[in-house]
């Protein structure tokens, strides 16, 4: 009883306090007012709605766009960081695992912005602390003049060594493409080796990683259709979903869209990934495509949430769901900043 | 299997035990019965509470609505034992 007791509790609890954020983020119908409204009035609304205190505190130092992005990605951060505090037991350990993938997203944002040349403030606006590398970690990192000596601060972290591999390769060929792809396949294949090893809950969160590798690969077939020339898709391909390394290259080889979509049925069990794909039988827009699967991978994390109220499910998709309500607004503001047209502008979001 | 030995003041105490016996598993396995179900309504009215403050009235009334179940268990207790 006891146990049932120490254990149980806080999952409940924890499951609670996310079904609660996820039901405050900004609804449907918001987004569409907002399609509507100018760039200072969206910067009130979002005052009025979870990131008032970040607006409130930035509002002296940034202005307009800048305020918009830096609010955002401080509030995602602040979140993120929020969540790892009251999460128990596994259920932490895992939250963290996923919250890994930042770190390269972060660490691969700081060696573009220096490759390019951008400004340390520029850089710093759009990163979001929330995985293992801290704020003081990052701004070790963005002090840092050189990807090398980027690279050596990481000395020590778990993705140093695809790093310091995959430098040589990127400094030649410019591009930071298979660098990403490489860090994706090492995290992915990390985290599942984690799930696998026995600790309580980790099915649901095998569950979820490998709906995600899917959703990834899929995408990555549709882009690799789009492009107009030729790359190695075996590079892309990450390991752990229902493909295997010779199912996906085989479906790259597949040039009628018909047949291609009917090869990924073949392979696929899931019934709103299934009937997604019957609809994209007749072409689309690679970006229509994209955010479409995203759509499906969300209402699928949602209903392995409620499928399994008490796990690590609920938690995820409240993590997915914020990042998403980010990048939307995100989106509506730099859209309204470039007077991009509403229609445009609603295309890019996830709702 | 009866006991041909026993007295008729052994047998009406063994009843009482008896009763007495009933009416404390009627408590106790409703307590324990109670308890699980306030233990999983408590923690997400806890939850829910820590994100909205304003639930935290009809929350308090859901975490005791099992409270019921051991007030029957309680009845039951005292039918038996009266």
């Amino acid at each position: 009883m006891v146990a049932v007791k120490s254990v149980f509790a806080p999952y409940i609890y924890v499951c609670t306090r996310m079904r609660v954020r996820k039901a405050k983020l900004i609804p449907r119908e918001e987004y569409m007012r907002m399609l509507n409204m100018s760039l200072p009035e969206i910067t009130r609304i979002i005052q009025e709605t979870q990131y008032k205190q970040e607006i409130d505190e930035l509002s002296s130092v940034f202005s307009g766009i800048d305020l918009i992005e830096v609010a955002l990605s401080w509030n995602l951060a602040k979140e993120y960081q929020k969540i790892l505090e009251i999460t128990p037991g596994n259920l932490k350990q895992f939250t963290q695992s996923y919250l890994r993938r930042w770190d390269i997203q972060n660490v691969l944002t700081i060696l573009r912005g220096k490759m390019q040349g951008e400004k340390v403030g520029k850089i710093k606006e759009i990163l979001v602390p929330a995985g293992s590398l801290d704020r003081v970690m990052l701004d070790r990192l963005l002090a840092e003049d050189s990807p090398e000596k980027i690279i050596d601060v990481l000395k020590g972290n778990r993705i140093y060594p695809v790093l310091s591999r995959e430098y040589p390769v990127t400094k030649e060929s410019g591009s930071f493409s298979r660098m990403e792809n490489e860090l994706y396949k090492q995290f992915f294949s990390e985290i599942i080796a984690e799930a696998e090893s026995g600790l309580k809950g980790g099915k649901q969160f095998l569950d979820f990683i490998r709906f995600d590798i899917d959703i990834r690969n899929i995408k990555t077939l549709f882009r690799l259709r789009a492009d107009t020339f030729e790359e190695d898709a075996r590079d892309m391909y990450i390991a752990g979903g229902v493909f295997s390394a010779a199912d996906f290259a085989n479906l790259n080889t597949v040039r009628d869209q018909a047949e291609f979509i009917e090869l990924l049925k073949a392979k696929i069990r899931n019934s709103l990934l299934i009937s997604l794909l019957d609809e994209l039988k007749s072409e689309k827009a690679i970006r229509d495509v994209e955010s479409r699967l995203t759509r499906v991978q969300l209402e699928q994390m949602e209903s392995l949430s409620k499928r399994n109220p008490f796990s690590i499910h609920p938690i995820l998709v409240y993590l997915e769901k914020k990042k998403y309500e980010v990048f939307n607004l995100r989106a509506l503001a730099r859209g309204k900043e470039s007077k991009l047209p509403s229609e445009r502008i609603a295309e890019y979001l996830v709702v | 299997m009866v006991d041909v030995n026993m007295t008729l003041e052994m047998v009406e105490a063994s009843q009482v035990g008896m009763k007495a016996l009933a009416a404390a598993i009627a408590v106790g396995s409703t307590g324990i019965a109670a308890a699980l179900a306030e233990m999983a309504i408590g923690s997400a009215a806890v939850g829910a509470t820590a994100e909205n403050k304003d639930v935290f009235g009809l929350v308090l009334l859901l975490t005791v609505i099992p409270e019921t179940i051991v007030i029957f268990g309680l009845v039951v207790a005292l039918l038996l034992i009266f």
